[in-house]
Formats: C-alpha cells, sequence, structure tokens
C-alpha cells in the first residue's frame, strides 16, 4: 500500500511542477515593475529591522521552549556517535546554542557562525585542537605525546585532523563540540569546505551539531559523508524565529538597488571579511580621500600595492576579494579617460571616513 | 561570552558581538564529574536525587546502546569480511606472484635502487605494473569504504605495505605531487613537505621494509581526475623521463628511474563499472604500462541477504525490527538509496531510538551478555523476579546480576514492565507478579524458532534467487490465521486476494514470497531437495523437535532413493516412458511430504511477532507517528534518516498556524489572515501563481492581506474616522518592512529565485507542492 502511496506522492510533484509551468506560460505575465513599489533606502530598511515587532513571539518561545525536553534525547544521540542536523523554519541560532549552553557543559563548545561570509576552518580546526589539547592535558592523558610536539597553527590540516581523530588516549569520552550555524551558509557551500566539515565531523573527539536552512541543503553532500562522516540524525525542528543575523547579508530585493551604500551596512559586511580583504578595500579607501576628485584607483595600481604590502600574492586573490566588494555594492568600476577600469567606492568622502575609522577599531 | 542560559527565560534570540565572528567558543569544558564507567552503587533510598538517578539512566542507556550496537556492528564486519575473503585470498596470491614476477626479473640492491642509470639490464616485463581490478558492480562506493579498507587490513597482515587512497587524493587541484604526498603519508607515516619518489626509494630500502611488496590501493578509479591517474602511473612508470624532463612541474620528483623495479608498487583499483573504464581514463600509453587482473566483489543484494541473516536472524537473542521498519528499508533500499551503509545506519538509528524510547530496554543488554548461558539466564532472572516483588515496597529495583552491576530501576520503567501487553499472558494469578522466567524463554525459544524457519524457508527461496530481505519482511507480515488454516492453499488464496493490487516491480508480495517458495519446494528435483535437507539440518540443530523430523526426512529420503534406484534396475527393461512417470510420481511425493512438513512447522511454531512476549523491548516498529509521516510508514526512522527537507520547510510555511498554535490565526483555518507569520503569508501567496511571480503583484496582495483589519478592528475604525496621517504612513513603513523581511527569509531557505538582469521584476518558485 505504501508504495502506492509513495508513486502517487511523486506524481504529484512533477505534476504540480508541469502545472505551475503552464500557469506562468499561459496566464498574461504582468507588466508591472517592481519599481513601481514605494522602495526604501536599504539604510532605513536596515534600521526598520532591529526594531520590527515580529508576530506570535509567545507562541515563538513557548515553541522554542517545548523543544527542551528533547535535550536529553539530542544528547545521547550525540554520544551515539551521531551528529545533529537541525531543519525547518525560523532560526536555530538561539535554541542549538541554548542546547549547546545547557546540556552540553561536560564538553568546550565552538561555535561557527555559518551565514558569515569568511570562515576559515584551518584557524577554527587549530582551536579545536588546542581545545582537546587543553582538556587531555588536565587529564593528563598525553604525557608522552606532547614532548614533540609543534604548535598547532603551524600544522597542516592533515595533522590537525589526524590529532583530534588521535588514537583513544581515554575511555572515549573526551570531546570538542562544534556548533555549525547555517552549515549551508554561503561561505560554506564550497565542496572543499564541506570535505573538511565532514571530516572534522568523523573525528573520534569531536561531536558536531549543525542547522541547515536551504531546502537543498542535502545536495552539499554525497553519500559518504552524509552517512559515515557527518552521520546525520535529523531533526526537524521549526522555530519561526526571525533570521535577523542570517539576513543581513542577503541583498534585500525591495530596496533601492541604486540607492548609496552606507556606513553601517558596508561596515558589517567589511567586518566579516579577512584581514586582508579589509586592507585591500582600505587601500582604495585612501586612494579615493587622497583623491576626491579623482575617477577612482586603476585596478592595475591596486594590484601593484597591494602585492607591495603583501595583501595578494596573485592577480586572481585579488579578483577574489574584488568579487566580494562588488558583489555587496562596495566598490564600484567605471573608465577613465585612458579607458583604464578605475575602482571607486560609492560613499562620500565623510562616510568613507567614518567607515575606515569603525573597521579600524 | 555566550548568552548565559538561564532556564525560565526562552532561548535567546539575541544579536550580541559574538554573531559576527566567523567562530568563537561558547565555553570550556565543566570540571569532569566522576567517570560514567566507574560503577557506582545508587544510593538506593526513594529520596535518592532526581538528578542522579537522571544521569544514572542516561549512563545506563548509553552502556546499552554501547553493548548492543558494538555487538551488531562487530557482526556485520564480520560477515562482510568473511564474504571477500575468497577475493581477498585471490589477490593476496596474485600479488605474491607478481612481486616474485618482478623480483625475478630483476634483484634489486641497495646500490642500484638509489642510483640514478642503470637501467635494468633484462625487463621481460618491462615498465609494467602490475595492477588488480577489483569489480565492485555497485555505483555507491560508500559501501566498499570498508571493503577497501578490509582488503588493506588483509594485505597487511600476509606481510605486505599498503596505502590506501581515494579519488579525493586524485584531484586536479593538489595534482600528482597531492596524492604523492597522500602516500608517503601512509607509507612513511609522516607529513611530507616535499613529496619525492626518492623518499619512497630510500624508505623502501632499509631493512625492514626491503622484500615486501607495496601496494597503493585506490577506491574508486573512476572519480580520479584523469590526467593526475595518468601523471601518477606514468610516473611509476618508465618513459615518463622524455615527457617530464620538459614540462614538469615537480622537477625534482627525480622521475627517471625505473621506480616498478627499485620500488615494486603493485596497483589495486576499485573500478565499479567494466574494464572500458580504465581505458576511458587513461590514455593509451599509461594503459601499456599496466598488466591487468581482474577480481570481483559480491553484489549488494547479496551482502544485504548476508547482513540480514548474521544480523536480525542468526543473533536472535538481541534487537530485533518489526514488519513496518523491515518494509520501509526495505523499499528504501531497492528503489531509492541501494546501499548498505543506509541500512546499517538505520539499524543504528533504531537500535539508538529503541534503547532511548524503551524503559525496559537494558533487559536487552542482558539478554546479549548471557547469549548462549542458558542456565546463567534463568538463574538472572530469578533475581530479577525476586527484585520486582521487592520492588513493589519501594518504588526502586536494584538488581545485582552476576557480573556486578547494578540496574536501578526507577518507577516508570517498571510501570512500563507491568503494562506491556504481551506480558498479560504470564501474569501469575496467585503471586501478583509476572512469570518473567517464562515469558523470557518462550521469547527466546519463539525467536529461534522463526529464525530458523525463515532460513529454512531462505535455502528454499535461493534456487529461485527469492532475496532473504523480501522473505524476511513477509514473514513478518504474516498474519496469524494463515497459520490455522489446515492447508496452506489457504495461505495462498489469501494471498492471491491480497495482493493482487501489488503490480509494480519490487513491490512487496508481488506474488507472495512464501507461497512462490512453497510451490518451488514442490517442483525441486530430488537432487536439490536432498541438498536443502541438509541444510535444514544444519539450520536447525538446537532446536530438538524439528532437527529430528528433519533428520526423519532425510532417511526417508534415502531409503525412497535406494528403492527407486532398485526399482530402476528391475525396470530397466521395461518401457522407459512408464520409468519416467513412476520416478516422478515417487519423486513428488517425496516433495509433498517435505512441503507438509514445513507447513505443519510454520503452523505449529510461527506466531505473529505481536502474540511473542517482550516483543515490545526486542522488536523495534515505531508505528506512533505514522500520521506525522505523509507518505510512509515509520516515519521517525525516515525522518531521523533521510530528513526530507524540501517538503518538511514547505509544510512549516504552508502550516504555520499547527505549529504556532496561537489562538489568533488557528480559527480561520485556511484563510489568509493578518496575525499570521508573514513569511508563511508571503509563501502563501505564492502557491497562487505559476513558475514566476511578478514581485509588484505579490508585495501588493501581501500588504492587502495584512492591512486587512479583522472584523472588530475594522468597526472600531468606522467609530473613529480621524486617524493620523503620521502614524498611517509609519504603518506603511512598518508592514513593508516586515514583507522585505519575509522575502529575505523566503530567500534564506531557498524556496525562490532572486530577480535577475534579464527579468528584474520577476522572483522564480523554486519547489511545487508539498
Amino acid at each position: 500500500m505504501e508504495s502506492n502511496e509513495l508513486e502517487e506522492e511523486e506524481f504529484g510533484f512533477s505534476r504540480n511542477y508541469f502545472l505551475a509551468k503552464e500557469l506562468g506560460g499561459s496566464s498574461k505575465k504582468s507588466a508591472r515593475k517592481a519599481s513601481d513599489i514605494n522602495l526604501v533606502d536599504e539604510q532605513e530598511l536596515r534600521e526598520a529591522y532591529a526594531k520590527l515587532e515580529f508576530k506570535h513571539e509567545k507562541e515563538i518561545n513557548n515553541l522554542v521552549n517545548s523543544y527542551r525536553k528533547s535535550y536529553a534525547e539530542w544528547v545521547f544521540m550525540l554520544r551515539c556517535g551521531f551528529g545533529l542536523l537541525m531543519y525547518g523554519f525560523g532560526s536555530k541560532k538561539g535554541l542549538i546554542e541554548d542546547f549547546a549552553s545547557t546540556a552540553l557543559t561536560d564538553y568546550s563548545v565552538v561555535v561557527i557562525n555559518g551565514y558569515l561570509q569568511s570562515i576559515n576552518l584551518k584557524q577554527v580546526t587549530v582551536a579545536l585542537a588546542e581545545l582537546l589539547m587543553e582538556q587531555l592535558k588536565t587529564q593528563r592523558k598525553l604525557e608522552n605525546y606532547l614532548k614533540n610536539q609543534q604548535p598547532f597553527h603551524t600544522q597542516s590540516m592533515d595533522d590537525l585532523i589526524s590529532f583530534l581523530d588521535g588514537p583513544h588516549w581515554d575511555d572515549g569520552e573526551s570531546f570538542v563540540c562544534v556548533v555549525v550555524n547555517n552549515i549551508d551558509g554561503p561561505a560554506l557551500r564550497d565542496s572543499e569546505s564541506q570535505q573538511y566539515l565532514a571530516r572534522l565531523a568523523a573525528c573520534s573527539h569531536t561531536l558536531m551539531v549543525a542547522s541547515t536552512d536551504h531546502v537543498n541543503a542535502p545536495l552539499l553532500w554525497n553519500k559518504k559523508m552524509v552517512h559515515t562522516e557527518f552521520n546525520w540524525y535529523w531533526y526537524h525542528v521549526p522555530t519561526y524565529a526571525p533570521y535577523k543575523v542570517e539576513g543581513i547579508f542577503f541583498p534585500p530585493i525591495l530596496a533601492h538597488s541604486g540607492s548609496a551604500q552606507t556606513v553601517k551596512t558596508a561596515s558589517i559586511v567589511l567586518q566579516s571579511l579577512t584581514p586582508n580583504a579589509q586592507n585591500v578595500f582600505k587601500v582604495v579607501a585612501d586612494h579615493q580621500l587622497a583623491n576626491p576628485d579623482g575617477e577612482g584607483m586603476p585596478l592595475n595600481n591596486l594590484y601593484t600595492v597591494c602585492r607591495e604590502r603583501f595583501l595578494v600574492s596573485s592577480q586572481i586573490t585579488l579578483n577574489a576579494h574584488l568579487t566580494e566588494f562588488k558583489d555587496h555594492e562596495l566598490v564600484k568600476t567605471r573608465r577613465n579617460s585612458d579607458g583604464e577600469d578605475c575602482l571607486y567606492i560609492p560613499l562620500s568622502s565623510d562616510a568613507l571616513q567614518k567607515l575606515i575609522h569603525e573597521i579600524s577599531q | 561570552m555566550a548568552p548565559s542560559a538561564d532556564p525560565e527565560t526562552s532561548p535567546s534570540i539575541s544579536t550580541s558581538n559574538t554573531d559576527l565572528q566567523p567562530f568563537f567558543l561558547l565555553h570550556k569544558a565543566a570540571s569532569r564529574k566522576p567517570s560514567s564507567k566507574t560503577r557506582r552503587r545508587i544510593d538506593l533510598s526513594p529520596k535518592a536525587s532526581d538528578a542522579s538517578a537522571q544521569e544514572y539512566n542516561d549512563n545506563s542507556r548509553f552502556e546499552t546502546f554501547k553493548l548492543l550496537w558494538s555487538n551488531t556492528e562487530s557482526i556485520i564486519k564480520d560477515v562482510l569480511k568473511n564474504l571477500n575473503t575468497t577475493v581477498f585470498d585471490g589477490i593476496d596470491k596474485w600479488v605474491h606472484a607478481s612481486f616474485d614476477a618482478i623480483r625475478a626479473c630483476r634483484t634489486p640492491d641497495f646500490t642500484t635502487a638509489m642510483s640514478m642509470y642503470p637501467i635494468p639490464n633484462n625487463v621481460p616485463i618491462g615498465a609494467q605494473i602490475f595492477t588488480a581490478l577489483l569489480f565492485t558492480k555497485n555505483v555507491e562506493s560508500v559501501d566498499d569504504i570498508s571493503t577497501f579498507a578490509d582488503l588493506g587490513a588483509h594485505m597487511r597482515s600476509s606481510g605486505c605495505l599498503v596505502a590506501n587512497l581515494t579519488s579525493i587524493d586524485f584531484s586536479a587541484k593538489n595534482g600528482v605531487g597531492g596524492c604523492l604526498k597522500t602516500l608517503l603519508r601512509q607509507f612513511l607515516l609522516a607529513g611530507i613537505d616535499a613529496p619525492e619518489m626518492s623518499i619512497l626509494a630510500s624508505w623502501y630500502n632499509e631493512q625492514e621494509n626491503y622484500d615486501k611488496p607495496l601496494i597503493v590501493i585506490i577506491d574508486d578509479v573512476e572519480r580520479c581526475s584523469s590526467s593526475v591517474l595518468n601523471d601518477f602511473i606514468l610516473m611509476l612508470s618508465a618513459g615518463l623521463r622524455l615527457q617530464y624532463s620538459l614540462t614538469c612541474k615537480w622537477k625534482n620528483l627525480a622521475i627517471d628511474r625505473e621506480w616498478v623495479i627499485k620500488v615494486p608498487i603493485i596497483l589495486v583499483l576499485g573500478v565499479a563499472t567494466s574494464v572500458d573504464a580504465l581505458r576511458n581514463i587513461l590514455c593509451s600509453s599509461a594503459c601499456l604500462y599496466l598488466s591487468v587482473c581482474e577480481f570481483n566483489l559480491g553484489t549488494p543484494a547479496e551482502r544485504m541477504d548476508a547482513v540480514i541473516e548474521a544480523v536480525l536472524l542468526r543473533s536472535c537473542q538481541s534487537f530485533n525490527i518489526g514488519k513496518h521498519v523491515a518494509t520501509f528499508l526495505r523499499n528504501y533500499f531497492l528503489r531509492h538509496d541501494g546501499t548498505l551503509t543506509l541500512f546499517v545506519k538505520a539499524l543504528k538509528i533504531v537500535t539508538a531510538q529503541q534503547v532511548f524510547s524503551e524503559p525496559l530496554s537494558f533487559v536487552l543488554r542482558k539478554l546479549v551478555n548471557e547469549e548462549g548461558t542458558e542456565a546463567r539466564l534463568t538463574f538472572l532472572f530469578f533475581l530479577f523476579v525476586y527484585h520486582l516483588i521487592e520492588l513493589l515496597y519501594t518504588h526502586y529495583l536494584i538488581f545485582q546480576g552476576l557480573d556486578g552491576d547494578n540496574i536501578l530501576l526507577r518507577e516508570p520503567a517498571m510501570k512500563r514492565a507491568l503494562e506491556l501487553p504481551s506480558l498479560q499472558r504470564f501474569w501469575e494469578t496467585s503471586g501478583n507478579s509476572i512469570d518473567w522466567v517464562s515469558a523470557l524463554s518462550e521469547l527466546k525459544r519463539l525467536h529461534q524458532l522463526w529464525s530458523s524457519l525463515v532460513m529454512c524457508l531462505y535455502e528454499i527461496g535461493r534456487y529461485r534467487k527469492i532475496s532473504l530481505l523480501d522473505l524476511y519482511c513477509e514473514m513478518l507480515k504474516l498474519k496469524q490465521q494463515n497459520f490455522g488454516a489446515n492447508d496452506l492453499n489457504l495461505v495462498e488464496k489469501d494471498y492471491s486476494t491480497s495482493v493482487h493490487n501489488y503490480q509494480s516491480p519490487g513491490c512487496l508480495l508481488d506474488k507472495g514470497y512464501i507461497v512462490r517458495a512453497f510451490q518451488m519446494l514442490r517442483d525441486l528435483s530430488a537432487m536439490e531437495l536432498c541438498k536443502i535437507l541438509d541444510r535444514w539440518e544444519m539450520l536447525t540443530r538446537g532446536i530438538e523437535k524439528i532437527h529430528e523430523k528433519v533428520k526423519e526426512l532425510q532417511s526417508q529420503i534415502t531409503l525412497e532413493e535406494k528403492r527407486s534406484r532398485h526399482d530402476l534396475r528391475k525396470e530397466s527393461k521395461r518401457p522407459t516412458a512408464r520409468t519416467y512417470k513412476n520416478d516422478k510420481t515417487s519423486n513428488s511425493t517425496i516433495n509433498e511430504k517435505v512441503a507438509s512438513f514445513l507447513q505443519s512447522m510454520f503452523r505449529e511454531y510461527i506466531q505473529t511477532i505481536e502474540s511473542i512476549p517482550l516483543h515490545e523491548i526486542i522488536f523495534f516498529d515505531n508505528v506512533d507517528n505514522l500520521n506525522t509521516a505523509k507518505y510512509c510508514l515509520s516515519g521517525q526512522l525516515y525522518f531521523a534518516l533521510i530528513g526530507d527537507p524540501r517538503r518538511r520547510i514547505q509544510a512549516d510555511l504552508l502550516e504555520s498556524r499547527k505549529f504556532l498554535k496561537c489562538s489568533c490565526c488557528s480559527k480561520n483555518d485556511g484563510v489568509l489572515v493578518p496575525s499570521m507569520h508573514d513569511t508563511s503569508i508571503m509563501y502563501t501567496l505564492v502557491q497562487e501563481h505559476g513558475d514566476l511571480i511578478n514581485v509588484h503583484e505579490w508585495f501588493h496582495s501581501f500588504m492587502a492581506v495584512i492591512s486587512n483589519p479583522p472584523l472588530q478592528a475594522k468597526k472600531k475604525l468606522r467609530m473613529s474616522p480621524s486617524p493620523k496621517k503620521r502614524k498611517d504612513s509609519k504603518e506603511a513603513r512598518t508592514k513593508t518592512d516586515a514583507s522585505i523581511q519575509a522575502v529575505t527569509e523566503l530567500q534564506i531557505t531557498g524556496l525562490l529565485r532572486m530577480p535577475t538582469k534579464r527579468r528584474p521584476d520577476y522572483v522564480q518558485r523554486v519547489a511545487f507542492g508539498l
């Protein structure tokens, strides 16, 4: 019986798809423009978000609180060797951090904010290795191992992972826990990051709790990763909590796309970038401040300056930074009179100074 | 640093400065409590604090799980290893033969191995690399990870030096240097920054390594980057000198030597498809260097059957799965996944869920511990009964087992024990307690009988390729009344009426596997029948009643055979047609006898799972959550295993009132009301569009929904006709903000594709229907 239902479901799914396609094609397409809507500035929007009152706050709190009785089960599943993957609509950041800080007190917990643009997994792994080392030291389990040990930050990723996966010095109860908010976040979507995360999750001394929001998140992993490395145990925990931080980095569709970037947004984006990227931005900013009437900094000049200051090692890395800037409209290009591509920041000098001041803090 | 957790308040949804850090330390491990391993005697008094009892429960559960799972896992490992032993032995023989061939070709010594150019003078096998192709017959490489690890271990145990590489090591990004690095890492057990073949050569020539074959195993050759694999093979063999001296990035690799001779590397390549795969990946010049030998692994279905036999049928004292779970797993295996890994993971989840949710699951621990020692088991449960009675007074019970550990039974567990429906039969009228001893021995006996009969049936099914998985699922589904029938024909009839609507292939009960097996039994030749009876004789050892009867049947068959031979001699002069007929009738009578024997066994000994005492503890069959899972049975397992975020996130949005349980929205079922969650309104509106949604219209319909005030508010509005304009504009602004936030949230969930430059006014739907 159930197999028939299954087929029925599958057919239903494809039928829906074609119906929707048909509907889109046949009905007269509306010619109304998105820009007709009375739009607001992104800056104002961001400010409004913070003040926005969300509906059903009480119910959301009740819902989130109701998950507390599952904490014991979650811990049990973690100990059994599964990774916990929380999914369902709503921000789960508050929930899993609460879970970690109340139910996982026996383990050190490191939180990765996957919704940010720049995450260096090597640094995370170093931090994890240091925590584990500290934990093992207090239990005096490592005396022989410590003798000829390099500092962790000089070790390769493979060495770090094999340390975390290391031999069982103890009763198998020394763990560090990794909490990943939005494991499907923009910075973690490439396969290399996911491979590293999977290898981290598979280590014998790590536990992993992660949340995912995207409906297609499972496409990030192959079967080996899902079933043997992450070993996910899926939990459906819709919270309906607003995606406050997670939403910051999405360019809103209903804001004025041409409106000037403001200091606040720019600084949020910049702060989430690597120090090198920030410094590249500063180079452009300095140039613009020095030549307020100029057309911007020629690309070649920027590359030379950045190379001299050891900010980038190749044109490719510089381009990667610039793509990031352009995506967030921190920097724009225009041709100068010589036909060169010039980079400029669409901010007034005052605003720019303020921005530089903010990110230098 | 972290938002401090106050149990009274809700989990904070606050934005703090840690939100913008890529990562941060939430907290460090609290000072460790005394290890869970140290077995403490828990305070017996009812005053014992709840927290410590809870902790004890947790630890007890975990210990149970650990024991059960390590038991199951080791069974699975052994089974898979045994399945592959013959192939592994074959590879082993071939490796040593190849190694001898290489060495016969030229005996390397310390001086020549390290020198640059004496290219060996007689190289009949040239620069050929001995390569074993191991066909996995499985597109999913995930099942073979353990196979290759086992192979590595097997080869190591027979004195080889082994490195296990995967396709990740052969990625285009890292190039041949990357795979060399991993190779050296595995052989030398140390990380090396500048990988060079000469390092491997000098290491190989150390005394303890010399004289051993070097084996490089590559899991899934089809997924390797072909250029890297080509380079690797060319590097291993001769001829690379010319090509590389000009272009090589790794000039210092010192590749211009006959590595095959000096470092006798033998390759074992895992291939999922066919021998052509190699030709497709490698260039012809690289192919020339390979001297290929082929080996075959078993199919996934074979492995599955072996695992089921070992885990679910043979080790019948431990944990098992019920019919819904079994059917779900079978269907998922056959139609979607096809990997044993998922099946094993599902078993693990099932074990964990059962141990966690069943307060009496610690009984399983006892069963596993005491497997095979009947006397001890009985004694143990005498003690158990004794303490049960004690419990009536104290509400707490400590159970002193033979191995010295304590089990604290708390009230809920006891209550549960007394309420198990399957135990009601074992209530003793006089003592007001349950006859645990007979309940448990009954459980064990029935389970054993059940398993051995399934195996007997499977022996027949093997002749016509009926898989054990199918038989197993069907046996679990059998209903009690079928066994009461006087003739199996009734059972057959029952099936033919109940299963006629299952037409598609892969569906369970296509024609009733059990019925088919019985039919086969009637059609088997005398030889096959003899073989089957021999197998049955082995399978039923330890079950006296059945065993005796099987032996009887065996002797009858041998008698019949003798007689028929005798008759044959006698009748050899008579017309042959009649002999043939006679032969056939005598044969069919024997078959009929065997069939009716099996039938009677079924009638007598097979009970439905539900009538087995304590089945609640032993069989995991989570049917409680049937209704939550829309389209599959055993919902909890399904969602824990696969998640299905695509469907469920949409359902969250469309049915938000179900989860939020608010008073304001749930009244108006199915109608959009302004009080609903913004994103939910937004997504429900999406459903009204085709695949493209005009942002402008969408936005306005959203505004219309949320500014449509409920009736009461409308009345008020009418009564006070002077609303402040400023307030209005502020409200409108808030609504816009809300809509924008809702769109952003839909963006995060990936349910919409954002406007592009080509169609700036439209968003696109990604998901259609639940």
